[in-house]
């Protein structure tokens, strides 16, 4: 089948009657979810996928897709009207979207913040056609050695990423690769770190250490203190930005596409980190720098295009290597797996129906997102109003029913409640857990590589090194891990450390 | 974060010597063929060291008395309330079934923090109840457990 004969029967996939539906509810939910602070895209694709198991695997990804990105939508809306940011990736609309609104001009920054979005997004679709199949092809020549380096790589880069210290997002990737090793060994088959308890021959779930590491600790932190917030009231009018603001805005969401893009195809890179970026470039080549911060369009328009541009191509290195750069890809690799599907260079080959589904669906939710939400802004204002004292239980529920519904078993809810209390000690004890959940979704990976390499090596590590892309790899790894150490970066880190607070 | 620090690295400095130890007995291999326990080795091998090398970084830093301290004005029996009511709803869910737990349990959530209308609590945990029965057991399928009364 040629490109374009490709991308119909993408959309045909698309097309059908529930694979719509999926889409439509994928980008529904994701926009709640991403208004909503409390269960994050990783916690609402874990509620949904056992209630996915009846359907097909594309049917399923189309869904998780659709709450991705429309989390990235939907974190705008929080961020500009409230000033609180509904996803970590909206961090950065908050400083120019919230004045412009006090301003009397939310209309305008929703409006931008929707299109760069949706442009944005087109942008990182094409891309992904584009780039993922060669990338496919190229990685069916890499062996183990490639794929050990490769992986290290992407949990060097999200630890290098983390918010707070390396140090302490270097243990988290190390406590990951532990916990991901609990259950059966994948060669021997005997179990391990399973202390006796039969529950945890599987391992561990993913959906339940997610839902306690993210949602019952945020919870828990949440029920700490004051519980009210503030939504500021304005009458949201001139959704459909002017000319003026479209000039202003233009090249903004153009260099958003770009780094979010590349950011978001970076292994341990992603939607967050690349808003931070496209701020920072954004402030810095711009002639009015002193607008910043009090309501520039472009401090809105760039990191809104980054984070949706970033969301698609985050999806290049799962679809064709089958490497999971960042915690939320991790959780679509557990759902293609739990759906018996092997994510790597030959997914494309043998599931088309997925990828060109997939990337069909990728289009339709774009548009309705465009088309939904910018009408249904008065509807998400009023869930933002929605008193956390009645949202909390039902987040808390949510979690439960999301949990038991894997497994249909209550030991995984107590899992979930020992992470919750997990996540909620290490975000007080200044811990991060997007590492940990990475490196736990790679520990196995990350140690059938290991083991299979030294097999083909008799136990030499040099394979490691003599290996051109391995040794690319693991030389970017180790000289990131190295500016670390030095004055100069470190002095940038704080800078930029400084930057995000 | 000085003590804090300290404390938070000793304690993943146990956690790497009980892992460490029990990737020894489950047998570590070779390099020429590596055992179940290699990988762990490893991991718990570095934990092991970087939690230490935490431990002397936050020893040797000044502490910074302006941070307030860390659970300072943390509502402590609202926290334990809502992880006590879980567990025991864990617990409890399969013995008396979905419907009646988590009624009970939403409950006692909506309670938590309603003190006003407390009145209308039952009636916010029947709909919530009542709601995510049928999307998630009628329209989605998912099983719930049904317990000694059969629903």
């Amino acid at each position: 089948m040629d490109f374009f004969g490709s991308i119909l029967y993408g959309f045909q996939v698309t097309f059908q009657p529930i694979n719509f539906l999926f889409c439509g509810v994928g980008v529904l939910v994701g926009t709640l979810v991403g208004v909503l602070p409390g269960i994050g895209p990783a916690g609402a694709m874990a509620l949904l996928l056992p209630a996915t198991f009846k359907f097909s695997p594309t049917s399923t990804i189309i869904l998780l897709a659709g709450i991705y990105y429309g989390v990235q939508y939907g974190g705008s809306t929080t961020s500009i009207l409230v000033r609180i940011p509904g996803e970590a990736s909206s961090v950065m609309t908050c400083i120019d979207g919230h004045q412009m609104a006090r301003q009397g001009r939310a209309g305008p920054a929703l409006g931008i913040a929707a299109w760069g979005s949706f442009i944005a997004g087109t942008i990182a679709n094409i891309g992904l056609m584009l780039v993922a199949i060669p990338l496919a092809h190229a990685a069916l020549k890499l062996g183990p050695p490639e794929y050990f380096a490769l992986m290290c790589t992407g949990l060097i880069i999200v630890t290098y990423l983390a918010q707070g210290s390396v140090l302490k997002a270097v243990m988290m990737g190390l406590v990951g690769i532990i916990l991901g090793s609990i259950g059966l060994d994948l060669i021997s088959g005997f179990p391990r770190f399973t202390f006796g308890i039969n529950e945890l021959t599987d391992g561990v779930g993913i959906v339940p250490l997610v839902m306690g590491l993210f949602g019952i600790s945020e919870i828990l932190e949440n029920l700490e203190g004051s519980l009210e917030r503030e939504v500021f009231k304005t009458r949201i009018k001139n959704l459909w930005p002017s000319l003026k603001d479209w000039m202003e805005a233009k090249w903004a969401i153009v260099r958003g596409s770009v780094i979010g893009f590349l950011l978001g195809v970076l292994p341990g890179g992603g939607a967050v980190i690349s808003t931070f970026v496209s701020y920072a470039v954004e402030k810095k080549i711009s002639k009015h720098p002193e607008k910043f911060g009090k309501g520039a369009i472009e401090g809105v328009a760039g990191p809104e295009s980054a984070n949706n541009a970033a969301a698609g191509s985050s999806l290049i290195p799962l679809l064709s290597l089958g490497i999971p750069p960042n915690p939320i890809m991790a959780i679509f690799f557990s759902a293609l797996i739990i759906h018996g599907i092997q994510p790597g260079p030959l997914l494309i080959r043998q599931h088309p129906d997925l990828f060109w589904g997939l990337v069909a669906s990728l289009y339709l939710g774009n548009g309705l997102l465009l088309v939904l939400n910018l009408p249904l802004i008065g509807i998400w204002i009023k869930v933002l109003e929605i008193p956390y004292k009645i949202l909390f239980p039902m987040i808390l529920l949510f979690c439960i029913i999301g949990v038991y519904s894997m497994n249909n078993l209550s030991f995984d809810l107590y899992v979930m409640l020992f992470f919750g209390v997990v996540g909620w000690l290490m975000r007080k004890f200044g811990y991060e857990g997007a590492p940990l959940i990475l490196a736990f979704v790679l520990g196995p990976m990350l140690e059938n590589a290991l083991r299979q390499s030294l097999l083909i090596s008799q136990g030499s590590f040099l394979i490691f090194v003599t290996r051109p892309i391995s040794a690319i790899a693991l030389g970017l790894a180790f000289l990131l891990l190295l500016t670390t150490f030095l004055p100069h970066f470190k002095k940038r880190r704080q800078q930029y450390d400084q930057f995000k607070e | 974060m000085k003590t804090l620090d300290q404390t938070s690295s000793l304690f993943w400095l146990l956690v790497s010597i009980l892992v460490f130890a029990e990737s020894l007995r489950i047998g570590i291999g070779t390099v020429q063929n590596p055992g179940m326990g290699f990988m762990t080795f490893g991991a718990s091998g570095i934990l092991g060291i970087l939690s230490l090398v935490l431990f002397f970084q936050a020893s040797v830093r000044k502490e910074d008395f302006r941070q307030k301290p860390l659970f300072a004005g943390t509502l402590w029996r609202r926290i334990f309330f809502v992880l006590l009511a879980l567990t025991v709803y864990a617990r409890v869910m399969p013995v008396l079934g979905y419907l009646i737990s988590t009624f009970v349990l939403m409950t006692l959530l909506f309670g938590i923090l309603e003190k006003k209308r407390i009145k209308f609590v039952p009636l916010y945990a029947l709909v919530a109840t009542l709601f995510t029965h049928l999307v998630f057991s009628k329209w989605l399928n998912c099983q719930f457990p049904h317990g000694l009364f059969g629903f």
